[in-house]
């Protein structure tokens, strides 16, 4: 093939490249990679079981405190959305603040309080500058144990819920995402989405009781982060968590087993109007404390791992399907999924799963060269060690030590592993965990121009926007 | 609560080269205090080469990374109203390699490196930018100089760009919810000017540039005198500088830039357009105001404005329409304060039931309250005080520290500037807010958008 180029400063570079004198042909040569260093955390468990970590970091003015509730999504039960509900009505009043007399006090001193949660846990983030840690402390302390659940916050909240749900049912990548968890996890608590009916039927009482039986500091850790001095801010913590009662956590969920996923099955949720595809090809993945998680994240990353994944590219740099196609496992505390990804003009939909699956097949078929995984190695290691700027992010890594059963090295011997991974253990893994043959491929389209490019890969089932079957 | 819809939608604002990075690029910020706040001090050395790069220099050991931070200065206000989004397109071609650099091989540079890289384009800039271990830092400064002095571009890249530039307008303005809320605002607001197209520009014209058109831009806009370099975090001063000097110091001067000069005259009449798309999940309206650039005198005010109307849930906007009306199910207010001009808005998006009517009427009765009465000392305080603490976490990376030294050296011309931030807003009185929210926010200068729901078979 015959390739056109211009050099676009034609007859400049001859002479410049003579004027300097280092050798410009070539990378420059570089010294080693800095040592990887975790940042060491002050832990304290108080006597009410509240595990407290706290990492002074003094970058910035700013201090944040993490409480994080070890039930999330996970214990919602009957009604999806009822720890997400609790977690945002939490913050609109205490026993001795109305809802707008929360927020002037908090805006006013620039704080922020504000909760989540995601299918494993509930969080309040309580933040804003060091010099009133002890009000943001206060605050975030009378939200966690003392929220009022006035009745009109709670009908408030339930609007804005379902006002976000209708948004969400109009979004591909939520909705890929959404179907992908009930296609691979079934009846499990992980399958499981809020609707606006079961939104509708949470009562006030079902998040009191939510909150009275799961925020327990014998469930819980809290992440200081920031300009703090760990002696006075541990002071602090007990001063506001100490009195806080410890009971016993009643389990959430009983266990259900996932869905076998057997042989290749298509998904197609017809969003009609749509001018792109949003593709998801999803296997079984891997639950946060499996062992091979950090030596996985290369493995990943070799397939589909930023721009110099095998997906982008193919999808973007040969074939220009795609502003980016990547993918990686979300892990979570009971399983996890994997999931390869790319938004595609309709007309090339079929095309790019077939790409995209030819190289899931290619990752465990063929030997994985040396050098291509020498440079994944360095691209995950080094950015982990770029991650430990974001300070935030490290405490919440402490969170997830705890959270997820992980072992206490797991971030301090991350890299390491990662830049230890052999070829042939590479192909391994990926044998292991991306298996070619038993996959779901989720499509979010226009169905009617898109299901004829995708019969030939399985079975295809086409949905409707509310993830309803269509006929 | 800027990082909500809106925040999400004008990350259109600069459009980027690659998805990877985008997520971690926004601050969250939400309340702040009182003055005497020790603000961060960001250090910094510049200087020019002889070619006319100008070079800042920002050294922090916090973590062993560094940043690089390459801002040209030009963006989509310098193109052809038949060459709309000719800047972005330029921006992917420069990924494409250099004499010394195969096609393709930028990545994986960086990736070897075990760093990243990406890009942006916005109306006035375009900008570059790598994140390394510190180690790294030779190979970033490498790739830059190579793509000043020799980049290359193969046809085959090109039209390989144009197919990933159309998915990347399909992905952030057509198919998605509100996308095209952007290029909307633009066209209405900045209507006569440069302005007026958004940097992702039109499709039509993404096929039409040529490889002489590509050349000519690069010589013109691709020169050090037009350039910016700063780099940030853990480095050595003089072995930094006289590696600066090495590989940049050998690209000649380009020739003078002459800039599009215009400005934005003050409206005379409201505007409203209404938007019917089958995406659209809830009933939405977007109230835009014509507004200063962003170095006027009256921009610290209308910031301030913006959060007294929607910043936090103690906010005018927040309190009237979400938890009082509860017609609307969020709430923004967003000053868009560009080089030579700027818009200011307000965005509502409606509860189900919602009528557009509603919200409209509200946000109208809202500004007009605040043109007439103005604002009290509290909100005006406590506006003060989210941007204090705003100001204390913004500078939290070294991306985020060399960014804004860029952007106050060229937007500015005064890179110092960057530690004097807090001063102007110190000094804005609620007087200045009320005569700021007359001035601009005038009903003969209201652009409405309108984003209706449509029921399934009614669209187009």
């Amino acid at each position: 093939m015959k390739t056109l180029s211009i050099l676009l400063a034609l007859g400049i570079a001859a002479t410049s490249v003579q004027a300097a004198k280092l050798d410009r042909t070539r990378p420059p040569a570089a010294g080693p990679l800095p040592a990887v260093t975790f940042p060491d955390a002050v832990t304290e468990t108080l006597p009410n079981g509240l595990t407290v970590f706290v990492l002074p970091i003094h970058k910035e003015p700013m201090v944040t405190f993490r409480l994080l509730v070890k039930s999330g999504d996970f214990c919602d039960g009957s009604k999806p959305g009822l720890a997400a509900l609790t977690a945002a009505v939490l913050n609109k009043g205490t026993a001795e603040l109305a809802a707008s007399e929360f927020a002037q006090k908090t805006d006013f001193l620039g704080i922020s309080v504000e909760g989540g949660s995601s299918d494993d846990a509930t969080t309040v983030t309580a933040s804003g500058l060091s010099r009133y840690s002890n009000e943001i402390l206060g605050f975030l302390r009378d939200v966690a144990l003392r929220p009022a659940f006035r009745q009109t916050e709670v009908d408030n909240e339930k609007t804005k819920m379902v006002s976000n749900l209708a948004q969400k049912r109009m979004d591909p990548d939520e909705l890929t995402v959404r179907l992908r968890d009930k296609l691979l996890y079934g009846e499990h608590p992980y399958g499981a989405y809020a609707t606006p009916e079961t939104v509708q039927s949470i009562t006030r009482d079902d998040i009191v009781q939510f909150h009275d039986t799961q925020f327990l500091p014998n469930n819980a850790t809290l992440v200081v982060v920031g300009d703090v001095e760990p002696s006075a801010a541990l002071e602090q913590v007990r001063k506001a968590f100490g009195d806080w009662k410890q009971q016993d956590v009643p389990p959430c969920a009983p266990p259900v087993a996932f869905p076998e996923i057997k042989g290749v099955t298509v998904h197609v949720v017809d969003r009609p109007g749509s001018v792109q595809s949003a593709i998801l090809v999803a296997a079984r993945g891997v639950a946060k404390n499996n062992p091979d998680v950090p030596e996985l994240s290369a493995v990943n990353s070799l397939l589909g791992g930023g721009m110099s994944g095998r997906l982008a590219a193919n999808l973007r740099e040969k074939h220009g399907f795609t502003y980016g196609s990547s993918s990686g496992f979300a892990a979570k505390k009971l399983g996890g999924a994997f999931s390869a990804t790319a938004e595609v003009r309709n007309e090339v939909t079929g095309s790019a799963v077939e790409e995209i699956l030819k190289e899931l097949k290619r990752i465990s078929s063929e030997p994985i060269p040396e050098s291509e995984l020498s440079l994944q190695r360095n691209f995950v290691a080094g950015n982990f060690l770029m991650s430990i700027e974001n300070e935030r992010r490290m405490g919440e890594r402490l969170q997830e030590v705890d959270l997820y059963g992980l072992p206490a090295d797991f971030y301090k011997t991350y890299a390491k592993k990662v830049t230890g991974l052999t070829p042939q253990k590479a192909t391994e893994l990926a044998k292991k965990y991306i298996d070619p043959n038993d996959l779901v491929i989720v499509v979010v389209g226009e169905a009617k121009e898109i299901v004829p490019q995708l019969e030939k890969f399985g079975k295809v089932t086409v949905y409707d926007t509310d993830l309803k079957e269509k006929k | 609560m800027k990082s909500s819809l809106f925040a999400a939608i004008t990350g259109a604002l600069c459009i980027g080269l690659s998805p990877v990075a985008f997520a971690e690029n926004t601050t969250s910020p939400d309340a702040v205090i009182l003055p005497t706040v020790k603000m961060p001090m960001i250090d910094f050395v510049e200087y020019d080469l002889p070619n006319g790069l100008h070079v800042i220099l920002h050294q922090n050991k916090t973590a062993p990374v560094v940043s690089t931070y390459l801002l040209y200065h030009v963006g989509s206000k310098n193109e052809r109203p038949d060459r709309t989004g000719f800047a972005h397109f330029f921006e992917h071609l420069m990924f494409e390699g250099s004499e010394n650099i195969k096609r393709g091989e930028i990545f994986k540079y960086a990736s070897a490196a075990g760093g990243d890289v990406n890009a942006s384009t916005s109306f006035d800039r375009t900008d570059y930018h790598f994140n390394m271990p510190a180690n790294q830092l030779g190979l970033a400064l490498w790739i830059e100089s190579e793509r000043m002095l020799h980049g290359k571009v193969e046809k085959v890249g090109v039209e390989t760009q144009r197919q990933v530039v159309k998915e990347e307008r399909r992905l952030r303005t057509e198919n998605a919810p509100y996308g095209t809320l952007y290029e909307n605002l633009a066209g209405m607001v900045f209507k006569g000017t440069p302005y007026e197209w958004p940097p992702i520009g039109a499709v039509q014209y993404i096929d039409k540039a040529t490889l002489d058109e590509f050349r000519s831009f690069y010589h013109q806009y691709y020169i050090p005198n037009n350039a910016t370099l700063v780099v940030a975090g853990d480095f050595d001063l003089d072995a930094t500088k006289k590696l600066i000097a090495d590989y940049f110091g050998p690209i000649p001067r380009g020739n003078k830039i002459k800039r599009p000069e215009f400005a934005l005259q003050p409206q005379q009449a409201p505007t409203e357009k209404t938007v019917a798309l089958a995406n659209t999940p809830l009933p939405a309206v977007l109230h835009a105001w014509r507004a200063p650039a962003e170095t006027s005198a009256d921009a610290p005010a209308l910031e301030l404005l913006a959060d007294i109307l929607a910043t936090g849930r103690s906010s005018r906007l927040y309190e009237r329409l979400v938890r009082g009306d509860q017609t609307a199910s969020e709430i923004e207010a967003f000053p868009m304060l560009l080089e030579k001009g700027g818009a200011v808005g307000v965005f509502a998006v409606g509860n189900p039931q919602t009528p557009l009517e509603k919200l409209d009427a509200a946000v109208v009765e809202e500004i007009a309250k605040v043109r007439d009465a103005g604002v009290t000392p509290e909100e005006l305080q406590k506006a003060k005080n989210l941007k204090m603490r705003e100001l204390a976490q913004a500078y939290g990376t070294m991306l985020s520290r060399a960014q804004n030294l860029a952007h106050y050296h060229v937007m500015f011309g005064d890179t110092g500037k960057i530690n004097q931030q807090w001063e102007k807003y110190e000094k804005v009185t609620a007087n200045d807010i009320q005569r700021v929210a007359a001035k601009y926010l005038i009903p003969q200068g209201d652009n409405v958008l309108h984003y209706p729901v449509v029921k399934p078979n009614a669209s187009k």
